[in-house]
């Protein structure tokens, strides 16, 4: 089936037909769901938190456990919060890089409606202890063939207008191609894989090889994708170069699968594989340094744009995270350092400075920026999106330095073989300063949902013909 | 401004010689090493493969690997053989031009992103 393409071949011959390029409403339909997963999420987050410090509200319920909540705040942030902004922003860029709709308008909002029906049941599920033993792969089993045919879809839906495409692809494309098969593949291993195929150990190895991937795989390649894409159309000017773009793609696709055993140091893994992981993970910082490069190579002359322009400073503040997240890697892969880090809160910091301080940033800013033109109408309130970006930043960098320190200090108390109750006394004021640092990031989120609401309440704005958007 | 490089096969100079050479030794002093490296672990992976029950371990994820980057090594050929890093820099200018021309054929938005009628 070949899908309808909107020709600008030439300039004479007007364009009418935007509407059917991008469907509005199922991009709002995707952002209202990921943003009510986080703040499930959030509210999953704080109640470990309050754990942490002794403060279980919820004690002797054994649906609303700890340990239950964390798998819901874990797997509504990867499936509910990520998953679903990222696929509502891919309805808006797709079409409008390649000039051609999705596949189908139909096909669409069953990917919605299923993809929703795997969250709820995935959230059910774990809630119901039916959880998968696979870190971030908890969802049921029963549910996984369902999602693995969702991500086949997703992949049918976008990729249809990506093929049809002529002449050399944008680099954003590539890095939506290789997200669709990888995520399709990296989802099939960790959750098929380990339950049915191999056992012990070596399930052990595909499970931490699994939750690599996934954010290797499925969400970089997207991050940096829409970066690619939202940062020159905001700059109003192309990226520094194309071809380290590209340099950037293609090391991510050949260094990045080999990354996973990285996770498995110090276990009875042959060692050669163990150091094989080690030199992958640093030759993939020479490919992240490429692309920083390029894009601040992108913003010389525009700097200013960090202060005015609001997307830009959520897109450029997640970008120097990145930076960091990715300089913690390299020392983070070492054996020295693994010796000291391992199982603590270093780990959790790493993470959440990934998720939150970086591709949820990327995913927020977008939104800002989308939300007026996906509703026709002006932010309600400027401040308000200044108080979202500020809460969130503030709380993620808070909670970063807060856990880093947490987990040395955790570290050294477990190498000084010191009884364990000594590291959970030395955690208690990291944890409590965790718990503020969430709320300012929950705080945010609820500002900006919050603005959302006041948005779409306002009235519509008249648009004055042919005017540009300006952020 | 933007602006469209031209693709035109005829207009690029035959590739000096130079260059050529200085591709070739980059080649063999960056890939000689890199494959010899490659070829010893591999055969240190069928090795242990081979004489351990337990090197099943280390076949999983490198079969993976292998099979991830078969694939990405054939896209990459298919890539260079359609012309896909041929002018690389055109498709930069290229997908700013689109934008351009959907925002002006359409207002997805309004004209500012902030309402201008408060000073909230």
């Amino acid at each position: 089936m070949s899908p309808p393409v909107l020709d600008t071949s030439t300039a004479n011959e007007p364009l009418t037909d935007v509407d059917r390029l991008v469907d509005r409403r199922i991009v709002l339909c995707y952002y209202g769901a990921a943003l009510t997963y986080m703040v499930i999420s959030m509210l999953g987050g704080l109640l470990m938190a309050l754990q942490l410090v002794r403060w279980n509200e919820l004690q002797g319920i054994e649906l609303l456990s700890p340990g239950r909540w964390r798998m819901v705040h874990t797997n509504a942030i990867a499936y509910g919060f990520l998953a679903n902004a990222f696929l509502g922003t891919l309805h808006w860029t797709i079409p409008r890089l390649t000039m051609r709709p999705v596949l189908s308008k139909a096909f669409s909002y069953l990917i919605f409606a299923a993809w929703q029906v795997v969250v709820l049941a995935t959230a059910g599920g774990i809630l119901l202890g039916h959880a998968q033993a696979v870190e971030w792969g908890e969802t049921p089993v029963w549910i996984d063939p369902v999602a693995q045919l969702g991500l086949l879809l997703v992949a049918i839906n976008f990729m249809t207008p990506i093929m049809a495409a002529r002449g050399p692809m944008y680099v954003t494309l590539w890095y939506f191609m290789a997200a669709f098969v990888w995520t399709f593949l990296t989802y099939a291993m960790g959750n098929f894989v380990p339950q049915y195929v191999v056992c012990g150990t070596n399930a052990g190895a595909i499970a931490g090889l699994f939750i690599h991937d996934l954010v290797g795989l499925f969400v970089t390649p997207l991050g940096w994708g829409l970066m690619y894409y939202f940062v020159p159309i905001l700059l109003k000017k192309p990226i520094w170069s194309h071809g380290l773009s590209l340099v950037g793609f293609w090391g991510l696709a050949f260094f990045y699968p080999l990354q996973g055993i990285h996770h498995f140091l110090y276990t009875p893994i042959p060692m050669f594989l163990q150091y094989g992981a080690v030199i992958s993970t640093i030759a993939v910082e020479f490919v992240v340094a490429t692309v920083i490069v390029n894009f601040f190579g992108t913003l010389k002359g525009s700097g200013r744009e960090v202060v005015t322009n609001l997307p830009i400073r959520w897109f450029y503040t997640g970008m120097i995270l990145y930076g960091i997240t990715c300089f913690q890697c390299a020392l983070q892969v070492t054996l020295t350092f693994q010796e000291l880090i391992h199982f603590t809160d270093w780990v959790v910091g790493h993470a959440h400075l990934v998720m939150f301080g970086v591709f949820s940033q990327w995913l927020m800013g977008i939104m800002t920026y989308l939300i007026p033109r996906l509703v026709g109408k002006p932010w309600y309130s400027r401040k308000l999106c200044e108080w979202h970006y500020w809460l969130s930043v503030v709380g993620i960098v808070v909670m970063f330095l807060d856990l880093t320190m947490a987990g040395l200090f955790q570290g050294w108390s477990w190498s000084s073989m010191r009884i364990w109750d000594h590291s959970t006394q030395v955690s208690e004021p990291f944890w409590i300063v965790r718990i503020f640092a969430g709320l300012s990031m929950f705080g945010g989120i609820l500002v900006f949902i919050y603005n959302i609401y006041k948005t779409l309440a306002g009235p519509v704005e008249v648009i004055a013909a042919k005017a540009q958007p300006a952020v | 401004m933007l602006r469209i490089v031209d693709n035109d096969p005829g207009d690029t100079a035959p590739e000096p010689r130079t260059r050529r050479l200085w591709t070739v030794c980059c080649v063999v002093f960056f890939l000689g090493p890199a494959m010899y490296g490659f070829g010893t672990k591999f055969y240190e992976l069928v090795r242990v493969f081979q004489g351990d029950s337990t090197g099943a371990f280390a076949v999983t994820p490198i079969v993976n690997y292998l099979l991830a980057g078969c694939g990405f090594l054939m896209l990459f050929a298919w890539a260079a053989r359609n012309g896909m890093f041929r002018d690389i820099e055109r498709a930069k200018f290229e997908m700013l031009e689109n934008e351009h021309k959907l925002d002006e054929i359409k207002n997805f938005a309004p004209s500012h992103t902030y309402a201008a009628s408060s000073r909230r």
